[in-house]
Parts: structure tokens; sequence; C-alpha cells
């Protein structure tokens, strides 16, 4: 009986099409990157006035051993008005206000409100570490501006008044304590606090 | 005088030999390429798309990291600080010079001095912005709701760096009206 030959198959390399799949990566590159931040964006919290009692109780507690600060800082165009516990700094003797003259007047006098270095931050930074130093505990600060402030003067105060070596990075996404390098870290954000 | 001529025709004759027998040889040559199998320049791409992948498997995870995405509005230049908190997810408001936006819908216009149109704010309160950021936060609360967690409204206030204090209060108010009582200001992170 004669037996049939098995035909022979060829067994070559089937190579996927990998191309369609290139022009899919190549297009999802750019969209990606586009999507992406290029800057590193990071965030002030802030706290509107009505929470400006609400803190956690340890801190409560430490606080009712000290007479609350109740600092208070007003950006002006001409300067800094900065007050605690009722009592701007650098006012005339006998008076709680003296609205004629700021506490820490502009670094560059004259220049315009779109200058953004013309506050003395230097100043209202060793301002803040005086009132740390007597306030160990309070972390509490209320920031008003006139209307025509622009938003990185205040930005600028509020990392003036937190302290150049401040990092909050670790207390907010890992809970850890706040560092002692913090000073005024609580920002409440005001309207007419002046 | 016949033999320098003869010898000049046997010349001619050998040189037109040899160009006969030059063009025939490259004639040759020619068909003999014509004739031979185009060899396929085969590509191997493995290792480029490996590369790829990678890339693009990286890009999609920083992607993914970040609970928002904050793309602010044309022209709008957002504020340096040396903050480092990270971004908490939250809605976004931005406000550049000529505009609020909110949820990619542009709200309401800004005048050239940077101030809210007087016609749509009632006090400190804006309100188409109110509106929206309203109906937001309901839709969000609904879904915290199903999900059995508890809401936190916190506004991501993405403002210009020349945004005045007066509509920044604004800004704030309407959304405290709206519920949101949690506020960050985003920053760009210096040396970040």
């Amino acid at each position: 009986m004669a037996r049939r030959k098995k035909k022979s198959v060829d067994e070559g390399e089937v190579e996927a099409n990998l191309i369609p799949v290139m022009n899919v990566m190549f297009l999802l590159i750019p969209a990606l990157l586009l999507a992406m931040e290029v800057a590193r964006f990071a965030a002030i919290n802030v706290s509107p006035p009505k929470f400006a009692a609400q803190s956690d109780q340890k801190e409560e507690e430490k606080k009712k051993e000290e007479k609350p600060l109740n600092l208070k800082v007003f950006v002006m165009s001409d300067g800094y008005r900065v007050s605690a516990s009722g009592q701007q700094a650098g006012a005339d003797g006998g008076k709680a206000a003296d609205s004629t003259k700021p506490t820490i007047p502009l670094a560059k006098p004259g220049s315009d409100l779109s200058d953004f270095d013309r506050y003395n931050y230097e100043a209202l930074e060793t301002k803040a570490v005086e009132y740390k130093r007597l306030f160990p505990h309070e972390t509490v600060v209320t920031i008003s501006a006139e209307n025509d402030i622009p938003l990185q003067a205040i930005i600028k105060t509020m990392d003036a008044l937190r302290g150049r070596d401040c990092t909050l990075l670790n207390a907010v996404s890992a809970g850890e304590e706040v560092p002692a390098e913090c000073l005024f870290w609580s920002p409440i954000v005001e309207a007419g606090a002046g | 005088m016949s033999d320098h001529h003869a010898n000049q025709a046997a010349q001619l004759a050998a040189q037109q030999a040899a160009q006969q027998a030059f063009l025939a040889k490259k004639k040759a040559k020619k068909a003999a390429r014509r004739n031979n199998d185009i060899e396929e320049g085969n590509l191997n791409i493995t290792s480029l798309m490996d590369v790829v992948s990678i890339i693009v498997v990286y890009l999609l995870k920083s992607y993914g990291t970040d609970p928002v995405v904050i793309t602010p509005t044309a022209g709008q230049k957002v504020p340096m600080s040396r903050a480092d908190a990270p971004i908490q997810d939250g809605v976004p408001v931005y406000v550049s010079q000529r505009s609020i936006t909110f949820g990619s819908q542009r709200v309401v216009q800004l005048d050239e001095n940077g101030d809210v149109d007087p016609t749509q704010v009632t006090g400190q309160l804006i309100g188409p912005l109110f509106d929206l950021m309203s109906e937001e936060a309901e839709r969000s609360k609904q879904t915290s709701a199903s999900k059995d967690e508890p809401w936190e409204g916190t506004v991501i206030l993405v403002g210009d760096v020349n945004l005045k204090f007066s509509t920044l209060v604004k800004v704030m108010y309407t959304a405290g009206k709206a519920e949101y009582s949690q506020y960050a200001f985003c920053v760009i992170q210096l040396g970040g």
C-alpha cells in the first residue's frame, strides 16, 4: 500500500506588523507631553475668616496658656501695616493704630504696583520671626490688602510670613508635624482687615 | 604614404573595436543588474518599540498621579512661590486678567482694569459663577454620598499674577456661598 507523502509546510517566522502600533505610540508621546505639567504646581492652603477659630485640640490647649497673638498684616500700596493683639507695630505712642504710616515701608518707594519686589519681604519675615519667638505655638496670620494689590504680592507676603526655610510637603502629604522653621503658615485671607 | 594610411586605418579600427567591447560589457553588466532580485531592506523596529513603550508608560504614569490637572487659560501667568505643599483634590477656578473660567466654561468677563462687570455682582457675590459652583457642589455631594465619603468642598484658585485683591475676595466669597469651605491658591513652585 502506497503511503501518501505529507505535504511539507513552510514554517517560516511570521513577523507582526509593528508600524501601525508605532504610529499610535508616536502620536501618544506628544499628546501626553502636552498634557503634562511643564512647571511644578504647588498649593497654599488658605482659610476663610470663619475658620479662624478652628484648629486641633492639642494646639488649642497650648494656646490657652498663651494670650492670643491675633497677628494681622495689611498690604497697602505704600507698605505693610502689621498689628498684633490689636496693637499696630510702630504706631505713634498711645495709639492702637496709625493709619498714616505703614509699619514696614516699601523696599522700592515710588515703584509701580506691577513691580512685585517693591515690598520689603525680608523686613516682614524678620518681624514674623520676632512674633514667633514670643508666641511659638501661634501659626495663624490674617492677611488683607487694598483693592488694587496684585495676587503675586499677596503670595510673596505669605511666603515671607511662612518663613524661607519652611517646608510643608511632609506635613501635608505624610501627616508629619509641621517643622519648627515654619512661622505663620496658616493664612486667613480677609477683606478689609486693616 | 600608403603605409601611413594603412596604419591610421588600423588604429581607428582598433579604437572602434575597443569602444564596442566596452559598451557591450557595460550593457551586459546593466542587464545582469536588472535581472538581479532587489534585496529588501529589513528595518528592525523592535528595540525602537521598546524605547517608545517605556516613554509612553512613564508619561501615562506621571499623568495619572496628579489629582487635579491644572491647565491655565491662555495668557494667564500663575504666581510663583516658595510653597511646596502638593495640590489636593479640588475644583479649579481660573481667574485671568480678562475672565473667570470654571469647569472649562468662561463664566464672567473682566474689564480692562481686572474688575468684574458690576451688573453681574450683587454685593460681593458673582452671580453666574455662584450658579455654576452651586450646581457642581450639589453634584459632587451626591457622588460623595453614594460612596459614603464625607464631602470636602475644596476650591483651587488659579489666579493671575496681576489679579486684583478685590476680585480675588469676590471669587472667594462666591465660592464660600456655594458651600466650598476650603481654599488653595495654585502657585508655580520656585525651583521646582
